[in-house]
């Protein structure tokens, strides 16, 4: 480890620690207001390059909406610059035997690039509305704040009970987790994107406006066309139905049903819209149901 | 602009060694300063100060927490700088930190290594404009029989 260039004075941090757990001392310490604890994932170069290591590009691009898949973790080594996306495409780069094999991977750092760019273009303009909602419902409609029962992860679905307890235990999330949460949050609990992506930000070590807000806004349908959603038989699916087996909620599932039922439960008309984005949903929702694929089941945005 | 003794400014989004004011500047004092009031504003909770502080060790930094801008400044006026580096940042809150550190001592940018450079800048709003342009140079510097 390196030592810093200057002396230290009184009010510097220290630098030298006896193990993590004096590190969690010294923090609780030092930022008392800040909740929670360490996460497992560790900062530093040398985990980040462990990960970086482990890219499998061509599993990533088979498995990447399976919560258990082959995705790479590196995003909060990227977000704070750690490792540059630069450095992790080349890394995929000299991983792969051919461009196939990487197209998946590299898109998705294609998205990290697109966020930022978008940040640096909207400014504190990201934390507002992009677009009217396509929800058929006001935007004044959704609740401002963060329901109790969410923050404390107490309410009564396994799954997303069981991400919040991720979220907040290992300031990481799959991407398909933060996607399903967030349209729980938004279509099912009509709670505004923003209540939602501020509390994400308190707890993902990857967190920031540009991927995080945007994301949400995607699935609100603020930055989008429509609104994603999701059906129990997708999270089931990707989730190898780790949730469902457990659920306590499993016989009053608010996401069972066909994505045509759903939709009508959740969207309030919008005659505007009906004839062009909803029905688009309702065609490329039969279309991922029929299809099966991997890709066709899970629409975009990544974190 | 050629300083002669400047102080590095390393913040949240570019915790590497590729960090291009420290590769500028090897030698160097440099800070790192935990933004209190985001902190307390934001509610941030200790698993991303500790991931921040983990990143932070592993480079020859300085560690402070408060106001960023003045423990910036304070920091040159103790290496009697006679002026800051730091890397371009994405995030307002950074800019308008570089804002107020600008006002008291010059400051100079450094731009991270791009992902993509592009010829123009591309058409955002949605990333499918983004990527018609963007892809086929990011793969300009592939080549499968290296």
């Amino acid at each position: 480890m390196p030592s810093a260039a200057s002396p230290p004075i009184n009010g510097d941090l220290p630098r030298q620690f006896a193990s993590r757990d004096a590190l969690n001392t010294l923090l609780a310490q030092e930022f008392p207001e800040a909740e929670g604890e360490l996460s497992p994932i560790r900062g530093g170069r040398e985990a980040a390059e462990g990960k970086l290591r482990r890219i499998d590009a061509r599993r990533y691009a088979k498995s990447r909406n399976h919560l258990k898949g082959a995705v790479t973790g590196l995003s909060p080594y990227i977000r704070h610059g750690v490792l540059s996306l630069a450095e992790v495409r080349d890394s995929v780069f000299a991983r792969i035997r051919n461009r196939d094999e990487g197209g998946k991977l590299i898109n998705e750092l294609g998205w990290r690039d697109f966020w930022q760019r978008m940040w640096l273009d909207l400014g504190d303009g990201i934390h507002d509305d992009q677009e009217p909602f396509k929800t058929g419902h006001d935007a004044g409609t959704y609740a401002r704040e963060l329901p109790a029962d969410v923050r404390a992860g107490s309410t009564g679905l396994a799954c997303m009970d069981g991400f919040r307890d991720q979220l907040v235990t290992s300031g990481w999330l799959h991407n398909h987790a933060r996607m399903w949460m967030a349209a729980w949050l938004v279509h099912w609990r009509r709670v505004h994107w923003k209540a939602g992506a501020d509390w994400f930000l308190e707890h993902l070590l990857d967190g920031d406006p540009a991927s995080n807000h945007l994301s949400w806004q995607w699935v609100a349908s603020t930055f989008s066309h429509k609104p994603y959603f999701f059906n129990r038989g997708n999270l089931e699916r990707y989730s190898d139905g780790h949730y469902c087996e457990s659920c306590p909620s499993a016989n009053s599932c608010p996401f069972e049903g066909s994505y045509d039922q759903l939709e009508n439960q959740l969207f309030a008309p919008m005659p505007a819209i009906r004839d062009s984005g909803n029905n688009r949903n309702q065609q490329r929702n039969r279309q991922r149901r029929s299809s099966g694929g991997a890709s066709a089941a899970l629409a975009r945005p990544k974190r | 602009m050629t300083f002669q003794r400047p102080i590095l400014w390393i913040h949240e989004e570019a915790l590497g060694a590729n960090n291009p004011a420290l590769q500028a500047w090897p030698d160097a004092p440099a800070v790192f300063v935990f933004d209190t009031r985001w902190i307390q504003t934001a509610r941030i909770s200790r698993k991303r100060l500790g991931f921040l502080y983990e990143n932070a060790l592993d480079l020859p930094l300085t560690l402070r927490k408060g106001d960023v801008a003045a423990e910036v400044l304070a920091f040159a006026r103790r290496h009697q700088a006679d002026g800051v580096v730091s890397s371009s940042a994405v995030d307002p809150r950074l800019e308008r930190i570089g804002a107020a550190i600008e006002a008291e001592l010059p400051l100079e940018l450094l731009d991270p290594e791009p992902f993509v450079e592009l010829p123009r800048p591309p058409r955002l709003g949605r990333f499918s404009r983004y990527w018609r342009e963007a892809e086929a140079v990011v793969w300009e510097g592939y080549s499968p029989t290296r």
